[in-house]
């Protein structure tokens, strides 16, 4: 193949200084997305009556459409919404400068918060119901009991999991390039589009996903192994 | 609110129209990755050979990228490929770049799937197979295969999905699809009621996700009645 390996050397640290901005993507919305499955995990569990109903719906909903049908609504959607809450409260909107990170951020939070609901549900679910008794039995209140006890049990049995959808995650950001967002694979098309070598570009982009793909899994494994030796009677496949 | 029922209504049968190839990326790769998806399986629980070594880095190539870049990939990097051998593909419809690259990517999942499902099976089952006096070929075909796929039948159902859900990207090469369709209409009413028109597709990705679903629901309990039940 008569690739331009030249230009791929040259092009890889600047498709590398976009990285942080790619792994920012995925940071803040995992964060979001873990806030979103937590309360809506905590209205399952809870069984809040009509509310329940209604997340289970939305949830199936969001997990039912795909992701980019989602990217474009919220690409739509978000500066919409701002523009006719301009002046409420302290939002301010700038047309010249709309906020598409944001939009990302918002549409990546709420599908896979839904499928990280599921996560939080069953990982509550499979702590040893013996521990909440013993909370009360030492005078714990329920809330103690939740914080202190069930809680962190619940979140080590969810790392594994957890992880998956953070390197989904990670691979999904790349489709914020198709509304605005200069992530890494904007920036590698950016970068190609002066002399049309698009093939390389895209494959240095592509062995610095995979290269951080491999090495994210990596430290989750030790992570895995790090906290569940305080819980070896599991065994998270 | 009455304006975009209104909207959506008259968006619809459009997006229906573009139906058949969104069932089309969904068919076809997924019966093409069943395939190559057991080779690779095949040779990824064997021997490790040089064959094991080659698919091992194609597996974790095509799970450890976005299939956005995959896609790029095939659709810059097939034509320079072929034009080694001289043959210009140039021609050939997005449509089709987007089938090889679902394939690729697909296939390297279903291998996975496969893979921890022969792994999860009972290997008592195949030496049974062999003291009855079946050859290899008899066991693969009535005793590995059709466990494997017992096995492996719920985490393809959620593949299947997330292929389904992964073909709106098509779009962003020129496929016309559901989504492609949407846009374009989108584009042509320069963007107005353009939420209106993504609910609609967003609507119908929705209901083809459910009949996909209740379909393998019906797959699953049809292997599972031969299932013994443990008392």
């Amino acid at each position: 193949m008569n690739l331009d390996y030249k230009f791929m050397i040259s092009d890889f640290p600047i498709v590398l200084r976009a990285l942080p901005v790619t792994l920012a993507l995925t940071l803040w919305s995992m964060l979001f997305a873990v806030a979103v499955a937590v309360l809506f995990g905590a209205i399952i569990l809870r069984n809040v009556p009509i509310l329940k109903q209604i997340v289970m719906a939305i949830n199936s909903f969001l997990k039912g459409i795909p992701l980019i049908v989602q990217l474009l609504f919220c690409y739509y959607a978000i500066p919409y919404l701002l523009s006719n809450l301009d002046g409420f409260l302290f939002i301010k909107f700038d047309p010249r400068n709309v906020p598409y990170f944001g939009a990302a951020v918002t549409a990546f939070a709420f599908n896979f918060g839904a499928y990280m609901t599921d996560v939080v549900v069953s990982s509550v679910k499979a702590v040893d119901k013996g521990q909440l008794e013993a909370c009360y039995s030492v005078g714990m209140t329920k809330f103690q009991g939740m914080m202190k006890i069930i809680i962190p049990q619940a979140a080590v049995i969810s790392i594994p999991n957890m992880a998956n959808y953070f390197i989904w995650l990670l691979k999904a950001t790349s489709i914020a390039s198709v509304v605005n967002v200069v992530e890494m694979l904007t920036t590698a098309r950016i970068s190609a589009s002066d002399g049309y070598q698009y093939m390389e570009a895209y494959l240095v982009a592509a062995a610095i996903y995979w290269i951080v793909c491999i090495v994210v899994e990596r430290l989750i494994k030790r992570l895995d192994v790090r906290v569940g030796s305080y819980n070896k009677k599991l065994t998270v496949a | 609110m009455a304006d975009g029922v209104k909207l959506m209504k008259d968006a619809l049968p459009g997006l229906i129209e573009y139906l058949p190839m969104t069932l089309y990326f969904l068919i076809v790769p997924s019966i093409i990755s069943l395939i190559l998806g057991s080779m690779i399986c095949a040779v990824r629980v064997g021997r490790k050979n040089v064959l094991y070594r080659i698919a091992t880095v194609f597996v974790s190539f095509f799970r450890g990228t976005p299939s956005l870049v995959q896609l790029y990939l095939v659709l810059y990097g097939l034509p320079k490929l072929f034009e080694i051998f001289g043959v210009n593909i140039n021609r050939w419809s997005a449509a089709t770049f987007f089938v090889i690259a679902s394939i690729l990517n697909f296939s390297s999942f279903v291998s996975e799937a496969l893979r921890g499902a022969y792994l999860a099976m009972d290997h008592g089952q195949i030496e049974a197979g062999y003291s009855v006096g079946y050859s290899r070929w008899q066991c693969l075909l009535h005793v590995i295969v059709p466990q494997t796929l017992q096995i492996a039948l719920p985490n393809l159902k959620n593949l299947e999905i997330d292929l389904l859900k992964g073909t709106a990207l098509a779009y962003t090469i020129g496929a016309v699809e559901v989504l492609g369709y949407a846009h374009r209409l989108i584009a042509i009413n320069s963007g107005a009621g353009r939420m209106w028109v993504l609910l609609a597709a967003a609507i119908l990705y929705f209901v083809i996700n459910v009949v996909l679903e209740v379909f393998f629901n019906l797959l699953t309990k049809h292997y599972s009645k031969y299932e013994r039940s443990l008392a």
